[in-house]
């Protein structure tokens, strides 16, 4: 534990929760897998909702695609908030500290703040927009940001272990 | 094209961190094997790593060892790295905490167990 920690995080850190975490032989193990099969989930989602925005499977309208597809998205996000918790929980010092971590954080706040946006900009552009037609300019570029958000969180996420 | 963008941006942000480095796998001198040999004085049972402190000949030593999943496996019990045991760390040395190390192989009682 790094005693030049935030209190907070020292707390969590020191908290039966994760105390239990890194005595269990299961717990941190499971959390772990489980944060990667939720991330594949995730990324496939979000893959299909973003390359649809850009123009990828034209042939369906945009809302018959983006809307199942941000279901399970957000699913997936609350399975990471909940297996990352975990894995934080256990070493929340030293993880918070971490520069990657860091990193993905404030990549992690981008890509919700960029959703939200996507979601505004689209409007009910959604479900009027035909299937062909292109969505506007702005609703793409914001579609683009978001794969390359996401894929950068996920990388962060694997290097937080090297750095 | 959006992979390509993807994976540069990523790349990008690898290098960034490589700038900010802190505690982790890479953090640790591979290009020389420390060998550390003496009684233990903490025994940290637990997850992501089991740690152990050891009382080597010039100082006390953090040895980082494995997932304690890994551990079992291989018959490394929380009983063979007990305190009081003695124990030969063989590993690699850690450039940001001055005592730490991380074990590649730990020797109890006459048993050479693997850590990664």
């Amino acid at each position: 534990m790094l005693h030049d920690a935030p209190q907070v995080l020292q707390a969590l850190e020191q908290s039966a929760f994760a105390s239990a975490i890194r005595q269990s032989t299961w717990a941190y193990l499971t959390a772990n897998v489980g944060h990667i099969l939720a991330l594949t989930l995730f990324v496939a989602a979000v893959s299909i909702m973003d390359l649809r925005l850009l123009g990828a499977f034209a042939a369906s309208p945009p809302g018959a695609v983006v809307r199942p597809a941000r279901r399970v998205a957000m699913l997936a996000l609350l399975l990471m908030a909940a297996t990352g918790f975990v894995l934080f929980a256990a070493e929340a010092t030293h993880v918070a500290g971490n520069g990657v971590f860091q990193i993905k954080a404030v990549l992690l706040a981008l890509g919700v703040a960029n959703a939200l946006l996507v979601a505004r900009a689209l409007g009910p552009a959604l479900d009027a927009t035909p299937a062909f037609k292109p969505l506007p300019a702005r609703v793409r570029a914001a579609a683009a940001l978001s794969l390359v958000i996401w894929l950068s969180v996920a990388a962060c996420g694997r290097l937080i272990a090297y750095f | 094209m959006l992979r390509t963008l993807g994976l540069g941006l990523a790349f990008s942000v690898g290098a960034t961190a490589a700038v900010l480095a802190h505690h982790g796998w890479g953090s640790y001198d591979a290009s020389k094997t420390v060998v550390v040999e003496g009684p233990i004085a903490t025994s940290n049972y637990s997850n992501p790593h089991a740690t152990i402190t050891v009382k080597g000949a010039d100082k006390t030593w953090t040895v980082t060892l494995a997932p304690t999943s890994r551990m079992q496996s291989r018959g490394a019990l929380p009983e063979l790295v007990a305190v009081g045991k003695t124990v030969k760390a063989e590993g690699y040395a850690s450039r940001v905490e001055a005592d730490e190390m991380r074990a590649e192989r730990i020797t109890v009682d006459g048993k050479t167990v693997e850590m990664r």
